[in-house]
């Protein structure tokens, strides 16, 4: 953050805060500030969604295109995701300023989606072998108040729960290559299951403990921050929740950011600190998302964003 | 990726051969089986808690001589070259870092992977490796001794048999340290592989392989860690995981990885002692060597006077 300037005397302030767990704006430790979201706001996208948390303003599309699978996972389909961070957010994204931060965020996604207890790619495989569906998830950050990892992968997840992949009619085997039949009507189309799909909590370090979704003034007292990748519940996502007794969270990623180090026992709390987290996080993300789809479905949308 | 057009690139579409021997169709239970035989011995003689820090290490430094420091690092089949250069100023900076930063990149040689021919452009990979290793060099660097430069670190990995993170962070803070940049700590870095609940330190790449790929059954451990630390602090400089985890299987991971790191410590540390040792004796032995030469000249010397006077 440009131009924030922090006394000594200020800093020893939030960290006691932190310390008690309380912090300046008076929320506790793993509490996130209010966000607003929204799904199906770009019409041309397979499934889109806009989330807002404090500053921080995330446009996410998923556009599915077809295309043939890697050779040594014939039975997958592949999912790509791309980050924006366009000028407008921040003076510093101008040119190739932004274009780490973007790898960076792109790579972390890359990674939590990695294993298919996170995310299920069978599910966009056509024919096997032959044909698969390629999602591109484009994230656009249209501004930039802090803690962009956890805010745009909760704008993935919901743009991915609110993808539909058109259903596939009939396939016709002339010679090696395939010919489909892809259904004209618009609402024959099946919903992607993201129920699982991870979210992202960074945690950020601030004296012997940590903090999720740091205000500005509490990204500066801290030097490292850790993100914790937790794959979601899929019970929050489904009305007709089938209870797993013993299901469990997992991670599927663990990274990084920033230049200092972390005692093994802070490493082991946060973790425990990040999953908690998260999974209210979840909860909270799969109710809203759910809420949605109902208004959707009763053609009852009420929409709030500025892009309708 | 961007296409290097001195070269001749081949069709953009090929694949290697390999993907459709036997070797390669072999379903996840058959990786998984061959692995590991019925006495819990791995395939290269180890058991699945040894790490190749003890018999299969080697490492040395002053591979390069125009480097300021360099080292050489092997475990076993992987094999790693770093080296370090003088700190230079940072060029086309619009405003002044406090901070000494740090300029890692890591790549592999062409020939070093089992499975494809690695580019020679650097793709993604290389790309999350030079800012991984960066991650975990700068908490044990004085960077505040060095404000406005840049430290050049380059890795380059020979041959690569899994876990080239741990040994890239392992070589780049040997060469860190036979360059005389002043750090907080040495610094050593481990991984390990968890494959269907079972863990194996320090992994090859088949098992690195295997513990990436997703498993039939649902509901099971498997993933990969690098952990980097720095041992005498008592810190975790790096750590990155990916695959799917629970909290107990992390716990103990962590544990075993930072018991790991501790170990490979006293192999640094003799290198660079001996260094030190050597460094003395050299030192030693040109002081005699000088000391031998002067006085070869002055018995030359008074040899010439006497001539002269008798002259």
């Amino acid at each position: 953050m440009a131009g924030l300037l922090l006394s000594p005397t200020e800093k020893i302030y939030i960290l006691h805060g932190v310390q008690d767990d309380y912090r300046s704006d008076g929320r506790t430790n793993i509490d996130y500030r209010p966000m607003e979201l929204e799904t199906d706001v770009v019409s041309h996208a397979s499934g889109s969604a806009r989330l807002r948390l404090a500053n921080t303003d995330i446009l996410v599309g998923v556009k599915t295109e077809i295309d043939v699978p890697k050779p040594d996972n014939p039975g997958l389909g592949k999912i790509d995701f791309f980050v924006d961070c366009s000028a407008n957010a921040t003076p510093e994204f101008e040119g190739r300023g932004g274009e780490q931060l973007a790898n960076n965020i792109s790579n972390m996604l890359q990674r939590a989606y990695n294993s298919s207890q996170a995310f299920d790619l069978k599910q966009l495989c056509i024919l096997e072998g032959k044909q698969c569906w390629k999602l591109y998830v484009d994230i656009l950050i249209l501004e930039c108040g802090g803690n962009l990892c956890d805010a745009v992968s909760l704008a993935v997840k919901a743009a991915l729960f609110n993808t539909r992949i058109p259903f596939v009619k009939a396939a016709l085997m002339d010679g090696g290559s395939v010919d489909f039949q892809l259904s004209d009507d618009p609402y024959d189309c099946k919903l992607l299951e993201a129920g699982t799909a991870p979210l992202l909590v960074t945690l950020c370090k601030i004296g012997d403990k940590c903090v999720v979704d740091p205000s500005a003034e509490e990204e500066s007292c801290s030097v490292i921050s850790l993100i914790v990748g937790i794959t979601g519940n899929p019970k929050y996502y489904s009305k007709d929740a089938i209870e797993t007794p013993n299901f469990k969270c997992k991670c599927s990623t663990i990274g990084m950011n920033g230049p200092g180090s972390v005692a093994p026992e802070t490493f082991k709390n946060a973790i425990n600190q990040g999953i908690i987290a998260a999974n209210s996080l979840d909860e909270a993300l799969g109710r809203a998302l759910l809420r949605e789809r109902q208004e959707c479905n009763n053609f009852k949308k009420n929409s709030y964003g500025f892009l309708k | 990726m961007p296409l290097d057009y001195r070269r001749f690139n081949g069709p953009e579409d090929s694949i290697p051969y390999n993907y459709y021997t036997k070797e390669y169709l072999k379903s996840y239970h058959e990786l998984h089986r061959e692995l590991i035989d019925e006495n819990g011995v791995r395939k290269d003689g180890r058991t699945l808690d040894e790490a190749r820090s003890l018999c299969m290490f080697f490492a040395r430094t002053d591979m390069i001589s125009q480097a300021k420091g360099s080292a050489y690092i092997e475990l076993k089949k992987t094999k790693v070259v770093c080296s370090v250069f003088d700190p230079r100023e940072i060029m086309h900076q619009n405003e002044f870092s406090a901070l000494g930063q740090l300029f890692c990149e890591v790549k592999f040689a062409p020939f070093s992977c089992p499975r494809q021919r690695r580019p020679h452009a650097p793709d993604a990979e290389e790309k999350a490796l030079s800012v991984a290793l960066r991650k975990a060099l700068e908490p044990t660097v004085c960077r505040h001794l060095f404000p406005n430069y840049q430290l050049d670190i380059f890795v380059y990995i020979l041959e690569h048999d899994g876990a080239c993170l741990a040994a890239a962070i392992n070589a780049a803070g040997l060469a860190l340290a036979d360059a005389a940049v002043p750090m907080y700590d040495i610094i050593t870095a481990c991984s390990l592989a968890v494959i269907g609940d079972q863990m194996f330190v320090d992994p090859t790449e088949a098992e690195e392989n295997l513990a990436i790929m997703n498993p039939e059954k649902d509901g099971i451990n498997n993933g990969l860690i690098t952990m980097a630390v720095m041992p005498e602090l008592r810190q975790i400089s790096d750590f990155r995981q990916i695959g799917s985890m629970d909290v107990n299987c992390i716990m103990k991971a962590t544990e075993v990885l930072q018991k790991e790191c501790e170990k490979i410590l006293p192999n640094i540390q003799q290198i660079l002692v001996l260094n030190v040792v050597n460094s003395f004796e050299q030192q030693k032995q040109l002081e005699k060597e000088a000391k031998e030469r002067e006085a070869a000249l002055n018995a030359k010397m008074e040899e010439w006077k006497t001539l002269l006077n008798a002259g």
